[in-house]
């Protein structure tokens, strides 16, 4: 092992340790307390959980989050299948399916032995209005009492009227919260994670930043991986610091000359959610050949208003007036003209050389504009790109093969573009 | 699609303004109020040159519904309309308009694309009820610019009565055709052409076929025993619906959105559009892809499965349709704890299994209603 590879070592264990107990910590705290009695929600990605802090005694369960460290563990498959053998179309989002399954099965193939059963389903249709009908089914099986959010899409940004519309059904959200838990709702609580999560974010957009470093300091597989914890910690002072550090040893790593992938030639953008199942062999392979993705849509949109790169910081003021503008951020809440722009800019900033566009039959929302947004990349900024077929949580709809022999064309690409 | 086409043609040749109007619910009154001939873009099948065209701007998975749509709006039929309206009934949909505006324009002929968001969550709620209150006045006022007319109650009120004239008739001859006075392919044929036709043509064809369905009706008498209900987006091929009346199943009653989901609702008289598309939604027949429907809908489906003594359900599945995929294993627990069986095709446009497939598994299920 060189000094170089001991440094490497080092800094992934570091960062790589810490997330490993946050997240076991998380799923952890959210058992115990629910066995003790908190008031349990389970929430779709997008959906602010700053609220919930603003309770005394109410926790949170992220299906979508749990889906895809069931993914990223191995389990994806046999989870998918479970739901599959329930009559749940192989069509259907991996996510749903693996979430299904996990219920369905009592949580045994699961890592976190499941999430705890719901006190309250909150749904929202920004990301997509799938995750309704998704939380529908276990609102039909349990009983349990479903309070759907209603986001409007953004073909352009969010206007005045789509605004008051969120506010007032976070109104809603929280009347429906205090009714059925009989806690009490505390605005200074929800302000303050409010601040830390703005605080957390702005440390993400440092780690981030490090993209722009030629060698990059970060490979977007190590931003999936980080992202985690937004989804179980946050409004938490434990995420700040998190993130804060994650950042600094990022930085000094870069200082003292330790990259992920040291002889990069091709610097690539990758656009959709997280391979999980293909995190590890993916970058891999991928170093082998000199590539890195440095920078993806899936974790360069959070904390970023639509269609924008920087952080969208907290002035202080109304906490659910910050948490409502946010709503549209997550890429699929938008239209092309914004995704693109944002694109755009993070090819510019991160001096991208080709981009992945990995079309995922799970999530339609996310991939049903690729083609259209890859041809204006192409045309725009005259930038080599490739379509490959993904899907983010079920590896049986993925050929590494296929993918590397395009991912193989478009290093080609480059290459002939500078030659 | 070139039925489509010729439909549009002849529409053209009569000075009509045509709005083609993205799948399911549009508010058909108030485009019509404003003097646009509105046309639903679905019940498309791909013509002879495929899907080409859309498979150059969307994946294949993407349902038939979408890539019809797509196909057809980038067709050289484009010219034929004069501006699209869509909201957002589905996720997939909602991601069409810039696809399509920005593929229009490239081909020279941008059309004006009218969007509005309806409220995805009750409509009982107030803040939902503002906002969609507010999305219609939005939408009078973009049309007024567009067409040069100011709103009129009167135009307004006269196009609700021919919408539920055109209603009622399609449930009249609904009726008829669960009393065997016409068969299923005819029926849902016959609804089906709405999307071709001025909305006044076709309330003179469903007369004309309601009064011959009225003398050829034997008024009841029907093999109860093989009752069963169809479930779907699109009716289903008529190959299979054939298949399925050669072997002795009787369609009582439809579930499919184009048919009596888009059919069995009305909201009441109002010259406030506001109002009426507050109570159009918010009361609007259960639907997959009207989310807060989603308890209503179980007691809507058993209710129905009673009323007509349903023995079966054949749920046809538009292939990629996520709405409806979700639904199909509780619906068939739900079904099953009634003594009612189900039976699940999946049709769509690279998916559609061929005739003779169809055919063994409704007999085999035909036979099992008997058991
Ligand atoms: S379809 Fe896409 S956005 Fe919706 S839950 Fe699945 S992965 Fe998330
Ligand atoms: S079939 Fe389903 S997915 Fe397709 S357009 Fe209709 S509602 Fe949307």
């Amino acid at each position: 092992m060189t000094a170089g590879d001991a440094k490497e070592a080092f800094r992934k264990n570091e960062s790589g340790k810490r997330l490993s107990s946050i997240i076991a910590n998380d799923y952890l705290t959210l058992h115990q307390r629910a066995s003790e009695g908190a008031f349990v929600v389970w929430i779709a990605i997008i959906v602010p959980a700053e609220i919930f802090a603003g309770f005394d005694n109410v926790v949170y369960a992220v299906p979508e989050s749990h889906a895809a460290l069931c993914a990223g563990k191995g389990a994806g498959t046999v989870l998918c299948e479970k739901a599959e053998a329930s009559g749940y179309s192989a069509d259907l989002c991996s996510y749903a399916r693996i979430d299904i399954g996990t219920v369905l099965g009592g949580g045994a193939d699961s890592p976190t032995f499941g999430l705890p059963k719901p006190d309250l389903l909150v749904s929202n249709n920004n990301n997509c209005s799938l995750l309704v009908k998704w939380f529908d089914v276990h609102h039909r099986t349990w009983g349990v009492p479903h309070f759907v959010l209603d986001i409007p899409f953004c073909y352009e940004n969010q206007g005045a009227d789509d605004f008051a519309y969120i506010m007032a059904q976070f109104g809603g959200l929280i009347r429906t919260i205090e009714g059925l838990s009989g806690q009490k709702f505390n605005i200074d609580r929800a302000r303050e994670a409010v601040r830390l999560s703005s605080l957390a974010l702005q440390e993400w957009r440092r780690f981030l930043s490090f993209a722009s470093h030629r060698p990059s300091g970060i490979t977007a597989f190590d931003s999936f991986v980080q992202m985690a914890p937004i989804l179980t910690s946050r409004g938490t002072g434990q995420l700040v610091e998190h993130f804060r550090l994650l950042a600094d040893e990022t930085k000094e790593q870069v200082e003292n000359g330790i990259f992920p992938v040291p002889q990069e030639r091709y610097r690539l953008l990758w656009d959709n959610i997280a391979p999980w199942h293909q995190l590890r062999k993916m970058s891999a392979r991928l170093k082998h050949l000199g590539a890195n993705i440095t920078s993806a849509s899936y974790t360069y949109c959070i904390g970023a208003l639509e269609g924008r790169y920087e952080a969208y910081g907290y002035d202080g003021g109304d906490p659910l007036a910050w948490l409502a503008r946010l709503q549209n951020f997550s890429v699929c809440p938008h239209g092309l003209n914004l995704r693109s722009k944002a694109m755009k800019e993070v090819i510019e900033r991160n001096a991208i050389d080709g981009v992945v566009f990995a079309s995922n039959r799970s999530c339609k929302v996310y991939s049903l504009m690729q083609m259209d947004q890859m041809k204006r990349i192409r045309e725009e900024l005259d930038i080599p790109c490739v379509m490959i077929d993904v899907d983010h949580a079920d590896e049986r709809k993925y050929s590494e093969e296929a993918a590397f022999t395009r991912l193989e064309a478009l290093l080609e690409m480059i290459d002939a573009g500078r030659a | 699609m070139e039925g489509f086409a010729d439909s549009l043609q002849a529409m053209k040749a009569k000075g009509r303004a045509v709005i083609g109007c993205f799948p399911l619910y549009p508010p058909l009154e108030l485009l019509h109020s404003f003097g646009l001939t509105p046309v639903v873009l679905w019940g498309m099948e791909p013509g002879p040159a495929g899907l080409a065209r859309s498979d150059r701007h969307i994946q294949p998975y993407a349902c038939r519904v979408a890539r019809c749509l797509t196909e057809f709006v980038l067709s050289p039929g484009y010219g034929l309309m004069d501006a699209l309206f869509m909201y957002n009934a589905c996720d997939t949909l909602r991601n069409l308009p810039e696809i399509l505006e920005g593929a229009l324009r490239e081909r020279g002929r941008p059309l004006p694309v009218f969007r509005i968001h309806i409220p995805a969550v009750s409509l009982h709620r107030e803040e939902a009820a503002r906002y969609m209150e507010a999305r219609i006045k939005g939408l009078i006022a973009d049309l007024a610019a567009f067409t040069g007319r100011q709103f009129s109650e009167q135009a307004f009120l006269r196009s609700i009565r021919l919408y539920r004239r055109q209603r009622s008739l399609s449930r009249d001859l609904q009726i008829q055709a669960a009393r065997g006075g016409l068969r299923f392919a005819d029926f849902s044929e016959a609804l089906m052409t709405a999307c071709r036709l001025p909305v006044e043509d076709h309330v003179a064809l469903l007369e004309k076929t309601l009064e011959k369905a009225g003398a050829a009706s034997h008024g009841g008498g029907m093999d109860k025993r093989r009752a069963v209900m169809i479930s779907g987006i699109l009716p289903p091929p008529r190959g299979l619906i054939e298949a399925m009346e050669a072997s002795g199943l009787v369609i009582a009653a439809n579930d499919i959105a184009a048919l009596a989901r888009s059919c069995s609702s009305s909201a009441a008289e109002s010259s406030d559009a506001a109002a009426y598309y507050t109570e159009f939604y918010r009361d609007h027949s259960p639907c997959p892809t009207i989310l807060f429907s989603s308890d209503r809908r179980l007691e809507a489906i058993r209710d129905e499965v009673m009323r007509h003594d349903i023995r079966g359900v054949v749920f046809a599945g538009e292939k990629f349709c996520e709405y409806e995929y979700f639904e199909y294993p509780y619906l068939a627990g739900m079904l099953e704890e009634m003594g009612v069986r189900s039976l699940f095709i999946e049709t769509g446009a690279d998916g559609a299994l061929s005739p003779d497939v169809y055919k063994t598994r409704i007999e085999t299920f035909a036979r099992m209603l008997d058991t």
